[in-house]
């Protein structure tokens, strides 16, 4: 009896782990992040992404990819087996530590520089409101009268600038 | 005639020379005679590089196989049609159709200034043929389209097959009349540094070849996008790839331009910044091409032959420390009223739509020479691919959208908060409804989906900007002018070509946007092996393979096709037929995809693999696939087609804001005759 419930749990196990051997233990997902991840590496040397390359090389390396996973490996422990065997190269974007670092963060502070610069460039150039209502110009000398844009503060000027608003909206 | 084509170049080459020297010495000595005589080589030297030109499309066409260009592009079997667009297949005939494009705007340009600012117009004539004659010296003596080889064999080795696509016949002249076309905006800037009128004469006699050397860049990248979607068959159509790169940074510094420039025209504000960015817009171009011939960075796009590197850097280092030399020597000319009247106004948005732009292209420049220069400091190789760029100039992006739809609306010098409340209250409210309807209607579980859902708000937001502009424009001509509503729009669009072609770009640019949000982040995929009969059911298709058939196109090439019939919701809507194409003498087969496009989404079908005996080259042999079986890759992709429709829309946008107004033709006529020019021609206009 006992002989007879072992073999039917050796059985039993023997169904249930040939079952769970035939679905995948990983995810579609994980499998596009690999792709998304990995660069092709091709004799060619086609420079795609691997999710982007067709090329018969593009279609051993997701085998490739997929005994990793069957075996267990994580998406990070994958990437890894290939970087170790091919160097950073295989990778579709720099790492995010050491001086990759300052290839994601070089832009970001270009442009945040580029804004504090452009701020500045505004604080410089903008007349002060003062003089632009005040109403107390000075008398219209030579040079003032040479350029229009040098007496905003009269009555006239005022009123252009009014009505310049109007057409705006 | 092949002698006749190399010889023509070399006339041009010492054409282009004496011209260069004519023109100097004409102006240093103020000799009329040898400017009339230097005055003359625009139009021989473009003559000389047509006959050339005309020389190697002939070989093609006759299929002269003692040329070694010829052979190595073309076959006796390629299409006719293929056979011309060859000319630019390679790197020579590339070089070639370059110049030929370069000397044809020299020529268009001569001719339509000859009579105009001769202060101006003999230096940029001068700055032109420096650049004509870089071109030609490769042609003479570096990279020879008419190399001969001793004993011509029998055929060619034939056109890769990628390149035999239509897209990849319009593609490349599109983008080169882009890239070259900024020559002339570059060479009239320099000679107005040289020659020290920088008022902005120069801006307003380029203003048209810059808006039109704009769109055929933009439109250049838009049909390569379409040859990549179409033709590579994975599924995309920007692969952020390192020559694409460079033909979207000009893109994005010469727009920045095109912004900036209307504050000088408006307030003569900004001269040094606007003269750098032209310089730079050209310097990129340039560098682009240094890319893809140099061999420095690997990518689909560069050429086999990349030998060129060491010239193009050096006319690169030439022509940047030229430009920043006589920019610095000038500084004190350009110094221009700078004065704002408020942080809050039309300005100011555009000197910040100036910085994302450029942020945006110098993300592009950075990711494309960082693994330079990680290589140079820690000798480690990297790639930097599309999840660098996504990551970065995707919200970069978001920002420049949404000042699309901010400037527009501020006022020019100050605006208000009144006004600020009047103008931005409607946009505004229909983003929030706009973003309130599709909430609910979009996933929203991952980043992608996140950064759509914003890009599809803002897309809603600037669109309405936009359309409020058309309605109150309309509206106030419909009250002024008793016009009818047809007619008030037609009219409001044609009194202000300027700004309302503007504005149909604007609209352009949106459709791409909401395309490229669309398709990025909602696409689903899936890739399954069928036999015949069976089934794959992807975003609410049914697909079921039919047959799998093949095909003796010519001699040197079979097809491979796959059937599909396409059904949704029970009923037959459309047959597929994704294939593969053998081409003798190539190792890999080239993907043909097929779609079905709608505003909606695109179905794109990929014969991804086969079952049966693989085409064998070397015999020339395929067996029949007897048991009809295939992997069918299917993508669905949303709103692919609008970024080819933001395309066309571009296009109207700029056809409308680049044509001829009299209006500002009579200002300009009217400024010439102020002008003082140096000969007599000058002053009888």
């Amino acid at each position: 009896m006992f002989r007879l419930f072992q073999i039917g749990w050796m059985a039993l196990t023997l169904t249930l782990s040939v079952s769970v051997a035939a679905v995948p233990a990983w995810s579609a997902t994980q499998m596009d992040d690999l792709e998304n991840a990995l660069m092709c590496n091709c004799k060619d040397k086609c420079g795609k992404v691997l999710i982007n390359c067709t090329c018969d090389h593009s279609k051993k390396m997701r085998k490739d990819l997929k005994g990793h996973l069957d075996s267990g490996l994580t998406v990070k422990q994958v990437v890894k087996v290939y970087v170790d065997e091919f160097g950073e190269t295989i990778l579709s974007a720099p790492t995010k530590s050491g001086f990759n670092l300052s290839a994601w963060v070089t832009p970001f502070v270009a442009l945040v520089i580029g804004g504090v610069g452009v701020r500045q460039i505004m604080r410089k150039w903008i007349k002060r409101p003062g003089a632009a209502s005040s109403g107390n110009a000075p008398a219209p000398s030579a040079e003032s009268a040479e350029n229009k844009q040098d007496a905003p503060a009269s009555d006239f000027s005022s009123r252009v600038k009014r009505e310049l608003d109007r057409l705006e909206d | 005639m092949n002698e006749l084509g190399e010889f023509a170049l070399m006339m041009a080459l010492a054409t282009a020379l004496y011209g260069i020297a004519g023109y100097v010495m004409a102006i240093r000595q103020n000799r009329v005679d040898l400017y009339f005589s230097a005055d003359r080589t625009p139009l021989i030297v473009w003559g000389c590089v047509m006959v050339s030109s005309v020389a190697l499309w002939k070989a093609f066409i006759t299929d002269d196989f003692s040329l070694q260009y010829v052979w190595a592009y073309s076959n006796r079997d390629l299409d006719i049609f293929y056979k011309i667009s060859s000319f630019w297949g390679g790197q020579k005939g590339s070089l070639l159709f370059w110049t030929l494009l370069l000397t044809t705007y020299m020529m268009v340009v001569h001719v339509q200034n000859r009579k105009r600012d001769l202060r101006v117009v003999p230096i940029a004539m001068v700055v032109m043929l420096v650049i004509t004659l870089f071109f030609l010296f490769l042609l003479n003596f570096s990279t020879k389209p008419f190399e001969v080889i001793p004993v011509p064999p029998e055929d060619g080795r034939g056109l890769n097959p990628l390149l035999q696509n239509y897209w990849m016949v319009i593609h490349p002249p599109t983008l080169y009349l882009g890239y070259v076309g900024f020559t002339v905006p570059f060479a009239f800037a320099v000679a107005a540094l040289l020659t020290r009128n920088l008022d902005d004469g120069w801006i307003r006699m380029t203003r048209k070849w810059t808006l039109i050397s704009w769109f055929f860049l933009c439109m250049g990248n838009l049909f390569g996008a379409q040859w990549a979607y179409v033709e590579l068959g994975w599924g995309g159509y920007w692969a952020w790839d390192p020559v694409e790169n460079a033909a979207f940074m000009p893109l994005m510094v010469a727009t920045a331009y095109l912004h900036s420039v209307m504050i000088q025209e408006k307030k003569d504000m900004m001269k040094v910044w606007n003269m750098a960015l032209i310089l730079l817009t050209y310097v990129m171009t340039i560098f682009g091409t240094f890319i893809t011939r140099s061999g420095l960075i690997q990518s689909v796009h560069t050429f086999d032959e990349a030998t060129l590197g060491y010239f193009f850097l050096a006319f690169l280092g030439v022509i940047v420390l030229f430009c920043v030399g006589l920019i610095l020597k000038r500084l004190p000319l350009l110094k221009s009223k700078n004065e704002l009247d408020s942080f809050l106004s039309r300005e100011s948005s555009f000197l910040f739509n100036n910085l994302v732009l450029l942020g945006i292209a110098f993300a592009t420049f950075w990711g494309t020479i960082f693994p330079i220069i990680s290589e140079a400091v820690r000798g480690v190789k990297i790639t930097v691919g599309p999840p660098f760029y996504n990551q970065v100039n995707v919200p970069i992006g978001l920002v420049l959208l949404a000042l699309i739809g901010i400037g527009p609306i501020i006022a020019w010098r100050r605006a208000t908060w009144s006004n600020l409340k009047k103008n931005f209250a409607k946009p505004v409210l229909a983003g929030v409804v706009g973003g309130a309807v599709l909430f609910p209607m979009v996933p929203l579980t991952d980043k992608a989906e996140i950064l759509s859902y914003v890009a599809f708000v803002l897309c809603i937001f600037v669109m309405a900007t936009i359309l409020i502009e058309f309605w109150k424009g309309a509206a106030a001509r419909q009250s002024l002018h008793q016009e009818s509503v047809p007619a008030s729009y037609s009219n409001l669009v044609w009194k202000n070509k300027r700004r309302y072609g503007g504005y149909i770009v604007h609209i352009g640019v949106v459709f791409i946007f909401a395309g490229i949000a669309g398709s990025q982040a909602y696409s689903v995929d899936i890739e399954k092996h069928l036999k015949i009969g069976e089934k794959i059911t992807l975003g609410g298709y049914d697909l079921t393979l039919e047959k799998v058939i093949w095909i003796k196109a010519n001699e040197t090439k079979e097809r491979l096709i796959a059937q599909l019939a396409v059904e949704k919701d029970g009923v037959r809507i459309w047959t597929g037929k994704p294939e593969k194409e053998f081409y003798k003498g190539q190792n890999q087969p080239v993907s043909e995809v097929d779609l079905r496009s709608t505003l909606k989404e695109d179905l794109y079908l990929i014969l991804a693999d086969y079952r049966g005996e693989q085409f064998d080259p070397v015999t020339n042999t395929m067996a029949t696939i007897s048991d009809g079986e295939a992997t069918i890759k299917a993508h669905v992709m949303p709103m692919v087609a609008w970024i080819w429709m933001g395309g066309w829309t571009i296009a109207l946008g700029t056809v409308v804001a680049a044509w001829p107004d009299r209006a500002e033709a009579r200002r300009r006529l009217e400024r010439l005759k102020r002008m003082e020019g140096v000969f007599a021609p000058a002053q009888q206009e």
